[in-house]
């Protein structure tokens, strides 16, 4: 199966709230064919509600929506039913009284090559033989992908997930997200995809959109948002970090674990962000550990030094035992530094 | 999450449904203050005062012993050791299915020269048969088809309240008696309260038991008055609306003073050894199977072969005319039919409205049609009667007609549905009309591919409640049915004059066997699981 030609999405100026409250404010963000994006951010940040405005069934106060060549939002108007985008839900909505072929035929408009179109998008969600099942019957996994080969099989330029692996249990959870993302890569579909979990969203997106209080705080690649956070707030969301209270002067700060390299723009008072990694351990020191999360494939120990606590990553092998004195080594290049207020 | 607000067209014929459900009553009213005569001088006369009272006190004796009859029997058969529970759960509900006027019927046959209990007292020497009339009469009658109304509901609460807070009491040294009064009488007062309005509610509307048992309640007094004393008949009718509209409002306010319930069944619930009262319970539960199950039925079966059984029995041959039973039973079921599905028609763009859209005009319109609950049948058909004796060519023309008869029967029953339909409305999630939407479907496609398959069985349910109650309904058939029109009910309710002929011995079981027929697949079958 082949999907039809990708779509980009732009979006711009959005501006939403129910009633009195506001809930999307000054939202842009533009979606490139073939892209996949990650909207990443806490419960009421406003991501689902974004979604919810692009796919239609919603409409904005005020801003754009531009999909493809065609505004849907804004100067004009286009229904959900005719934006032609996929769209899976986080409970799924599968239709209770249909069967899975059903269901899967439901947007697929009537012709000749319905039936063998079912059965691609069937097959390429290796749901055949379960054609005649009623969704009720089905895993969650199976009614997972029974979902995504429903948004599939009109041939959506735009592909839309709401929370999709959020009802599935973590070991299943692990294993789906990868084959989607296979799935949409192989596709080169776009899609613009909501989630809370930072694992999901950099392993799935080929860009984050973080969101905060209805805005986009940043977007980026995983990698950029986890190197280059734009603020504090930004660096705790997508990863662990120690928090480190320091004296800024030319590009070093002065702070418990003694110089640490930072931007050498930043002055004075300084909150320098360390993540577990940037870290090395080792006996004897000033620092006194005060406990041990072992993970199995690796460790947190997390070390008192003077009035900080600082996680340090170690490996599956941990040497340290609560009360024993330690010794940390900052081990990278530049750490977080931002000015503290 | 934002909603769509309700399509106009959907608003206006909710309005006007619900306006149409308000009709009958309010004209009720305003004709007790233009019909020339002084409703409130009538109000406080001995004549309209009696009977009144008759009604206040049949009511209370009834609910008083429903309640305590319904409550028992589903208390032995939930938190007893009582043998063969699960066989009395099946069969206590079935009273149910006798309209009261047939039991009553049944009864006073039965014990007539010719019937069966007559015959078997004889045999056994007591030619001096009890004769069952008045108020012990009405009384006995309604409460023994009656108290499924409670028992239905505390069985189904008994049955879900978590056992851990009788345990809790009578670890921290209840008896088996403080527990009940303490700790469940508190859980179940929410479903007893309400089956015992039912109850109530019901005992006030009947006409058909306290005519025949000829009790001089206010629904006697009005059928008796209507064509002779119209003024005096709508007084009657203004107490009765009063009365029953105050009863639906303290039972409100009692209800919502009542303790929360919890209905998360978590632990196996109590089972209490009766020890030396088995003899008691089993008595209990076996005198009201034979007095309101095997009685009754034994009573019709033996009046329905009576044609058949007379000229061995030494009588005169009697010639069974089926095709009256035939005409009445299929004028029943038509005008049942066509009932229930124009008030499901009726009710439909209100559950949307209010299920949907959450829309003010639909809250009001629901409102409207669920208060409908509390006017008597006898009210509906009066008011009508008499709107179409007054108001020209409109009443001429539905005057005597099939149209006037489904509209009053609608009326009657459209808030049965109201519930259920609702309901069903509810049953379709939001997420399925987003993910319709997002495929492509307009909202004419989404109404047919998602809302009419999900909704139906409820839909159906919702008919078929309308469906039975009217199968089984009388004052509004008597007055309002046209001329020519015999239904069931009437028909075997006029055989009573007639002597009981073998025809209405047969309508009579027919009817008892359809509407048990539809009571199981409607209310049994689910309040069993409940």
């Amino acid at each position: 199966m082949t999907s039809s030609a990708a779509r980009g999405v732009r979006v711009e100026d959005l501006e939403h709230s129910y009633g009195q409250e506001p809930v999307l404010h000054g939202v842009s963000i533009d979606v490139s064919p073939g892209e996949s994006i990650a909207l990443l951010g806490p419960s009421g940040c406003g991501k689902t509600t974004l979604l919810r405005l692009i796919a239609g069934l919603e409409s904005p106060s005020s801003g754009s929506i531009t999909i493809g060549e065609d505004l849907v939002a804004g100067e004009t108007w286009v229904p959900p039913d005719r934006r032609r985008v996929g769209m899976v839900f986080q409970d799924w909505a599968l239709f209770p009284h249909l069967s899975v072929a059903k269901n899967v035929s439901y947007g697929i408009s009537k012709s000749t090559s319905k039936d063998t179109e079912v059965s691609a998008a069937l097959e390429m969600m290796n749901l055949a033989g379960l054609e005649d099942r009623m969704p009720a019957t089905l895993s969650g996994g199976q009614q997972q992908r029974v979902a995504l080969a429903r948004a599939l099989a009109p041939r959506p330029g735009v592909l839309l997930l709401d929370e999709p692996f959020s009802n599935l249990d973590t070991s299943l959870r692990i294993e789906v997200r990868t084959e989607v993302r296979e799935l949409l890569a192989d596709l080169g579909i776009t899609s613009i995809f909501v989630t809370h979990d930072q694992d999901e969203a950099f392993i799935v997106g080929d860009r984050v959109a973080v969101m905060r209080n209805g805005q986009i705080v940043q977007t980026d690649s995983p990698q950029g948002l986890y190197h280059h956070p734009v603020d504090q707030w930004t660096a705790e969301f997508v990863g662990t970090v120690s928090l480190l209270k320091g004296e800024a002067a030319s590009g070093f700060a002065n702070c418990s674990l003694g110089s640490v390299a930072i931007d050498p723009q930043l002055n004075g008072s300084v909150d320098v962000l360390i993540r577990p990694e940037q870290l090395s351990i080792t006996a004897g020191g000033d620092g006194e550990v005060q406990s041990v999360e072992y993970y199995g494939h690796d460790s947190m120990i997390f070390v008192a030094l003077g009035d900080d606590q600082i996680r340090v990553r170690c490996g599956p092998l941990v040497k340290f035992n609560r009360g024993d004195q330690v010794q940390l080594q900052f081990t990278s290049d530049q750490a977080l530094a931002f000015r503290s207020d | 999450m934002t909603r769509t607000r309700a399509p106009r067209e959907l608003r206006t014929i909710g309005l006007i449904g619900s306006l149409a459900f308000a009709f009958p009553g309010l004209y009720l009213i305003w004709r007790n203050f233009t019909s020339g005569a002084d409703p409130l001088g009538l109000l406080f006369d001995t004549q309209t005062l009696e009977p009144f009272w008759r009604t206040v006190r049949l009511a209370v004796l009834v609910s008083a012993s429903a309640a305590a009859l319904g409550t028992a029997l589903a208390w032995c058969t939930t938190r007893t050791d009582l043998s063969f529970r699960r066989l009395w759960r099946v069969i206590l509900p079935i009273p149910l299915v006798f309209p009261t006027f047939i039991g009553a019927a049944a009864f006073i046959r039965t014990l007539n020269p010719g019937g069966l209990a007559n015959d078997v007292l004889g045999a056994i020497g007591i030619n001096e048969t009890p004769e069952l009339r008045g108020l012990l009469g009405a009384w006995l009658v309604l409460t023994l088809f009656c108290y499924p109304y409670v028992y239905l509901p505390v069985a189904a609460r008994l049955r879900q309240l978590p056992g851990s807070f009788e345990q809790s009491a009578l670890i921290l040294g209840d008896t088996a008696a403080q527990a009940f009064r303490r700790v469940v009488l508190r859980q179940i007062s929410g479903s007893l309260t309400a089956g015992t309005l039912l109850v109530f509610l019901y005992t006030i509307s009947d006409f058909g038991a306290v005519q025949l048992m000829r009790y001089d309640t206010l629904t006697r007094a009005i059928e008796s008055n209507y064509l002779a004393r119209p003024p005096m008949a709508f007084a009657l009718s203004l107490i009765l609306l009063i009365f029953a509209g105050l009863v639906v409002l303290a039972e409100r306010a009692v209800n919502r003073r009542l303790p929360e319930v919890t209905s998360r069944r978590i632990s196996q619930p109590v089972i209490y050894a009766l020890g030396r009262w088995k003899a008691a319970a089993t008595l209990l539960v076996g005198g009201t199977l034979l007095f309101g199950v095997i009685a009754p039925s034994a009573a019709l079966i033996d009046w329905a072969a009576d044609g058949l059984l007379r000229t061995q029995r030494g009588g005169r041959p009697l010639t069974i005319n089926f095709s009256k039973v035939v005409e009445a039973a299929t004028n029943t079921l038509t005008s049942s039919v066509i009932t229930g599905l124009v008030a499901l028609l009726a009710v439909a763009p209100i559950a949307f409205l209010v299920g949907r859209y959450r829309d003010r005009i639909g809250h009001v319109a629901h409102s409207i049609v669920i208060a409908t609950f509390a006017v008597p049948g006898i009210l509906i058909a009066l008011s009508l009667r008499f709107w179409t004796l007054k108001s020209g060519f409109f009443g001429d023309l539905l005057y005597n007609s099939m149209a006037l008869l489904i509209f009053a029967y609608v009326v009657r029953f459209g808030s049965l549905a109201m519930g259920t339909a609702l309901v069903a409305v509810k049953t379709v999630p939001d997420g399925l009309h987003d993910a319709a939407s997002t495929l492509g479907a307009d909202r004419w496609r989404r109404f047919r591919s998602v809302d009419l398959p999900v909704m139906r069985p409820g839909l159906l349910a919702a008919a078929g409640l309308v469906i039975l109650s009217t199968m089984k309904e009388l004052p509004i058939s008597l007055i309002i049915a046209p001329i020519g029109f015999p239904t069931l009910t009437t028909r075997i309710f006029g055989s009573f004059e007639d002597a009981f002929v073998a025809e209405a011995g047969i309508m009579a079981v027919v009817l008892v066997c359809a509407s048990a027929l539809l009571s199981w697949f409607l209310v049994l079958r689910r309040a069993d699981h409940l």
